[in-house]
């Protein structure tokens, strides 16, 4: 039995240790998002972060300096306020001025530097310098000047990874700005896509896309991208249309951490109306 | 053997550093040359089939471990390309496959394969056809990371391929 055993062995080595190694690799997926394995993750990406970041400080063009990074963040303010006012100018010229519009011009920001990409057709993540001890915490949404960049998935110490719109895993509620039509916005691995939108839905090709009320992710009407076009899906019912974000994933280099869980809240509210 | 792991362990650290701050600034339509993959070609065309299989599984769960990925996801890609990557390894054909064109073509043989693998298993879009899975998830990334293997394979010194 023993021969035998050793004869498969050494006929069959790089196979049963590839297929050992395999079944590891399906195991450590399926447990990915166990309590465990996040805490070696944090651990390993949070010490690797401050050699990315050493790095990312050598080719940096310009030093940034403490009044220009100000400037960044009354811009990223900026752009959420002139948002906002585009939201009420909406709101007044439909006369639901009477709704009470949560402010969302006022949350604080936390500026970060982008300190490594990892950029792949289906999971873009970036990793910051700021986390836990910047009182970062995980789902906290992340914008520059521009508009949405991501969310918060991980955080540690000094480094947090942050999800971003090119990754598979983050799926949230969008509308359309000018017509009001809600949807479900996500990353195919090529582009933004929304899917399964009624042919009847009012929507037109340059149109901002912002996050929506219903989203359990995001604050609501920051901006996320414009309509680029749309196809219709395999039953001819529903239209997929496709969103080019407003931000360039390429060339950004700083972003800013809304300091806000929007689930948080949310699931507090719904909640209380439980009591 | 050991020392050779070392080493490629060692190398692996500033090369994922560059993979992770600077390749990101060249990537063409989401696609960014894979500097981990050149490097793991390089020791399973040194090192066998075996050991490219292990190292290929370390450098994924590295890689997925400082990148902030799906654990488990790129070890089973880079396992996988491990071991076609060893296939290649022959004492007599060793200098040849190391300092001539025929390493840009394991590579982008390789790389074409590891991207698929990667990408069946991180996307779910069962709708892709197949062409354009095979051609924009395998054979552009591949050939993309072979051009950046191209001043590699003309710069590194012979006496390395020996």
């Amino acid at each position: 039995m023993l021969a035998i055993l050793v004869r498969i062995w050494n006929n069959y080595k790089e196979y049963i240790i590839l297929s050992i190694i395999l079944i590891i690799a399906l195991v450590l997926v399926s447990f990915s998002q166990s309590k465990e394995v996040k805490t070696v993750k944090t651990t390993a990406f949070g010490t690797f972060a401050y050699l990315t970041s050493a790095v990312t400080k050598l080719y940096e063009p310009f030093q940034t300096s403490f009044e220009v990074q100000k400037l960044r963040e009354e811009n990223a303010r900026l752009m959420l306020q002139v948002n906002q006012l585009r939201e009420h100018g909406i709101q007044n010229e439909e006369l639901k001025s009477l709704i009470n519009y949560r402010d969302s011009s006022n949350y604080p920001l936390v500026p970060a530097r982008i300190v490594s990409k990892y950029v792949s057709s289906t999971q873009g993540n970036f990793i910051i310098n700021a986390g836990s001890d910047d009182n970062v915490k995980i789902g906290m949404p992340v914008i520059n000047n521009k508009g949405l960049i991501g969310i918060v998935f991980l955080t540690e110490k000094n480094f947090s990874i942050v999800r971003t719109l090119n990754n598979r895993e983050l799926k949230f509620a969008v509308k359309n700005q000018r017509s009001r039509f809600d949807g479900i916005i996500e990353w195919n691995g090529t582009e933004l896509i929304i899917r399964n939108v009624p042919k009847t839905y009012d929507m037109e090709i340059g149109d901002i896309v912002i996050t929506s009320d219903f989203s359990t992710k995001f604050p609501p009407n920051i901006p996320v991208g414009e309509i680029l076009g749309g196809t219709r899906d395999k039953t001819g019912i529903f239209n997929n249309i496709t969103v080019k974000p407003l931000v360039d994933f390429t060339k950004v280099e700083h972003v800013f951490i809304v300091q806000i869980i929007p689930s948080v809240q949310k699931k507090g509210l719904e909640l209380n109306l439980l009591k | 053997m050991r020392s050779e792991y070392f080493y490629a362990l060692l190398i692996f650290i500033p090369l994922a550093i560059i993979q992770l701050t600077v390749l990101p600034f060249i990537r063409f339509n989401q696609v960014v040359p894979d500097l981990i993959l050149i490097l793991l070609v390089y020791y399973s065309i040194r090192m066998g089939q075996i050991h490219g299989t292990i190292l290929g599984a370390l450098f994924g769960l590295l890689f997925d471990i400082i990148s902030g990925g799906i654990i488990g996801s790129m070890m089973f890609s880079k396992a996988l390309s491990g071991f076609f990557a060893g296939y290649f390894s022959n004492e007599n054909k060793m200098d040849q496959y190391l300092s001539s064109y025929m390493f840009l073509l394991i590579v982008f043989l390789i790389g074409t394969i590891d991207s698929i693998v990667y990408s069946f298993f991180t996307t779910s879009e069962l709708n892709t056809n197949l062409f354009s899975l095979v051609f924009n998830q395998g054979i552009i990334p591949g050939f993309y990371t072979a051009i950046l293997a191209l001043p590699m394979m003309i710069f590194a010194p012979k006496k390395m391929a020996t």
